[in-house]
């Protein structure tokens, strides 16, 4: 069990000591750099390509049919299929259209989803690089989507798309500050960013999720990271009977690829990370950690998956609202239980924040009802014969 | 390790290189949304260089708030003042003797300020530590950090004051 | 409780996901073309003609009403003559054209000899526009047999009704 656990740290190892049979000195450092690069930048483009197929052999399920199943068996050559038709698409650059930009911002959306990847750990001893500001390397990558969006959507001089992609900046700002607020709660129990750290402090089964802010830090930040995403049901910036695509309605072919890509290799390090920072990781008994890691993650992707299938959009001014009147006031009460968790003793500090946040939850939730239209009274000019 | 260290130089230069490219393309390029994508991008190349001067903290904070944050305010400033008609304004300069002129007497102050510095570490360096940043920010300093939180709520009010329209 | 909504919508959902594997009402997809639903009896989609017992015998007499009736002119009759030229009571050419039939059914209402009735193939797609799609006589030649399994009760309805036509009427008593 053991070496199933570390297989691909020992297969790592064992291609280094081959290679440096016959490679002279100093390139040992770039040949590992190399080995790690290439397995990240190999997983990440399948992993997105079968997250689609999966994605929609999933909702057709929930939707009474089967996905795709013509193409390979199971419609597993679908993917292959989809990139070759991207591939062989004309490439249409409207006459207006800011060039620069427009040939600019797919290829820049990529980089921050790809460069996440390298500080997400997959199992114990497997991680790309074990930065000492490991989430916040995240947060701050993620900060970044938002500009290329709007480049995107401004480029196009297209007034749906500059309409999506406002609409998209703004929900993305909007829900940075509760996903930050959610985040600072293990950062504060842990004492350290590196992701690595965050894991080992979860060990056993004292995962964070089991705590009382954990329940809601761990909602909150899956929430606000479907968000980000611009999954439905937030994806009103892009949804395809609202504003006809949103940002990326210019764009055709390959380009349209990189932002698709863009948007599942984003899914699949949000839930990655949600994983990591409260469910423990690759933390659990008696499977290899890697396994653990890809059934938490995954499981989290099904859900993701499932609120496709299940909900409508939210409007956008119900979407703002959600963020700004309910789920950063809940995430800064989170915080303040956090501490206040952590500094009590055992018995005490569970009763102590349950209390405070189930208080805090109901007066948020009876602040924020809509209001009911008042009865309407009807008159009629010939009501008094 | 020479050969290693050689190419730790190396790309150091270059990695400054092309910032300072960007940079110059930055205040060169006539279409100002041009001007602030390549803005973005020297920010990141700033971000970069802290990696490679092992200030980890400062880059993630760099990228989190100069990139995230600021030029994403910036593009919206562009995008709600700019005459949306004419994407590229030409942004061309009238006065270039007057900046040459400013130019050479700043740089005849600040170079040799920067060649006299004992630039010379001794002391191994230390990583920054968020912990110990923190323990500052609330126990040295912590009459500034409010200081500066009231200013910052006082924008976010003013801002709101001065564009609501008046109804 | 706050949530409850989303939690049961949540549940149907995953309900219809779970039992899809199981049932067969959730999961309706009929895949084509390696399965297909069965079409109803009175559903028209091409003419064919009949004939009795060999495909000389066909019923058509080339009375040339269906090509008069029919809207949109897709049937091309021709009578047959013997070697004097006195006509027979027999097409010699009886061509649809299939781009231009409308599927409409009328040239089987009107017949009045029971001769030309609307099969159920569907899967006629072919790969030259004027060369294959203009049927001929020989291709719309099909037996009562198929008739009769495709179209049951309309077969039984219409071979009774022949069967008494044929036989020679029963002389009928003269009331003074």
């Amino acid at each position: 069990m053991e070496t199933i656990d570390q297989v691909f740290v020992l297969a790592k190892r064992s291609l280094m000591t081959w290679a440096q049979s016959f490679l002279p000195e100093w390139s040992t450092i770039i040949l590992s750099i190399l080995i790690s690069v290439t397995a990240i930048a190999v997983f990440g483009p399948v992993t997105m390509m079968y997250l689609t197929l999966l994605e929609r052999k999933l909702v057709g399920r929930i939707q009474n049919r089967y996905g795709p199943n013509r193409v390979g068996f199971w419609g597993l050559l679908q993917p292959i299929a989809d990139g070759v038709k991207m591939l062989t698409k004309e490439d249409i650059v409207p006459t207006n259209a800011d060039k620069f930009a427009h040939f600019l911002a797919p290829v820049v959306i990529v980089i921050p989803a790809l460069l996440i990847f390298s500080v997400i750990p997959f199992g114990r001893g497997m991680i790309a690089v074990d930065l000492s500001i490991g989430i916040l390397f995240f947060l701050a990558l993620s900060s970044t989507t938002t500009i290329w969006i709007f480049v995107a959507a401004w480029a196009s001089r297209n007034k749906f798309s500059l309409l999506g992609g406002m609409r998209s900046v703004a929900q993305m700002i909007s829900y940075e500050i509760p996903m930050v607020l959610s985040i600072v709660p293990v950062l504060l129990v842990v004492g350290s960013f590196s992701t690595v750290t965050i894991v080992e402090a979860q060990s056993g089964w004292n995962w964070f999720v089991f705590t009382p802010w954990g329940v809601v830090g761990f909602l909150i930040f899956f929430l606000t990271g479907v968000a980000e995403v611009n999954r439905t049901p937030f994806d009103l910036a892009e949804g395809e009977s609202e504003i006809v695509a949103g940002f990326h309605t210019e764009y055709s072919g390959m380009k349209f690829a990189l932002f698709y890509m863009a948007e599942f290799m984003n899914t699949f390090s949000i839930s990655a990370i949600v994983a990591t920072m409260y469910l423990g990781g690759w933390q659990g008994p008696w499977l290899p950690s890697w396994v653990w890691f890809f059934i938490k993650t995954y499981a989290l992707i099904f859900v993701m998956m499932w609120f496709r299938g299940t909900f409508p959009r939210l409007r956008v001014d119900q979407l703002m609202g959600f963020a700004w009147k309910f789920l950063l006031p809940l995430a800064l009460v989170n915080l303040l239980v956090a501490g206040i968790w952590t500094n009590l003793s055992t018995p005490k500090n569970n009763i102590v924040s349950l209390i405070i946040l189930v208080v805090t939850f109901n007066l948020l939730y009876w602040a924020n009802r809509p209001e009911m239209p008042k009865k309407r009274t009807y008159r009629y000019a010939y009501a008094d014969e | 390790m020479s050969f290693f260290g050689s190419l730790a130089t190396v790309s150091f230069y270059a990695v400054l290189v092309g910032v300072l490219a960007v940079a110059i393309l930055t205040v060169t390029t006539r279409n100002l949304f041009h001007a602030a994508i390549f803005l973005a991008f020297t920010l990141l190349g700033v971000a970069l260089i802290y990696f490679f001067l092992h200030a980890e903290f400062l880059a993630g904070v760099q990228i989190l708030l100069y990139v995230g944050a600021i030029m994403t305010l910036v593009i919206f400033a562009i995008m709600l003042t700019a005459k949306i008609g004419d994407p590229s304004m030409p942004q061309s300069n009238h006065q270039r003797l007057p900046a040459f002129v400013g130019l050479a007497i700043l740089s005849f102050i600040l170079i040799p300020a920067i060649l006299k510095m004992p630039w010379k570490t001794e002391d191994a360096f230390q990583t920054t530590n968020a912990v110990q940043i923190g323990k500052a920010l609330m126990g040295e300093f912590v009459f500034p950090f409010e200081v500066i939180s009231l200013v910052l709520l006082v924008a976010l009010i003013g801002a709101i004051v001065v564009s609501r329209s008046d109804q | 409780m706050f949530g409850w909504g989303v939690i049961k919508g949540m549940l149907v959902t995953l309900k219809n996901f779970i039992l899809s594997y199981f049932t067969k009402e959730r999961l309706t997809t009929v895949q084509y073309p390696e399965e297909r639903l069965p079409v109803k009896e009175r559903f028209r989609n091409f003419p064919f003609l009949i004939y009795d017992n060999k495909p000389e015998d066909l019923r058509c007499v080339s009375c040339d009403i269906c090509a008069k009736e029919c809207p949109p002119k897709c049937i091309t009759i021709v009578r047959d003559s013997d070697e004097q030229g006195k006509p027979l009571k027999r097409p010699k050419v009886f061509d649809i054209d299939f781009s231009i039939c409308m599927n409409c059914g009328i040239c089987e209402e009107v017949c009045p000899f029971d001769a030309i009735f609307m099969d159920h193939e569907f899967e006629l797609a072919k790969f030259g526009r004027f060369e294959d799609l203009n049927y001929r006589k020989e291709d719309l030649l099909k037996p009562a047999e198929h008739f009769a399994k495709i179209r049951p009760q309309d077969a039984a309805r219409i071979e009774a009704k022949r069967r008494a036509k044929a036989q020679p009427a029963t002389p009928e008593t003269k009331t003074q």
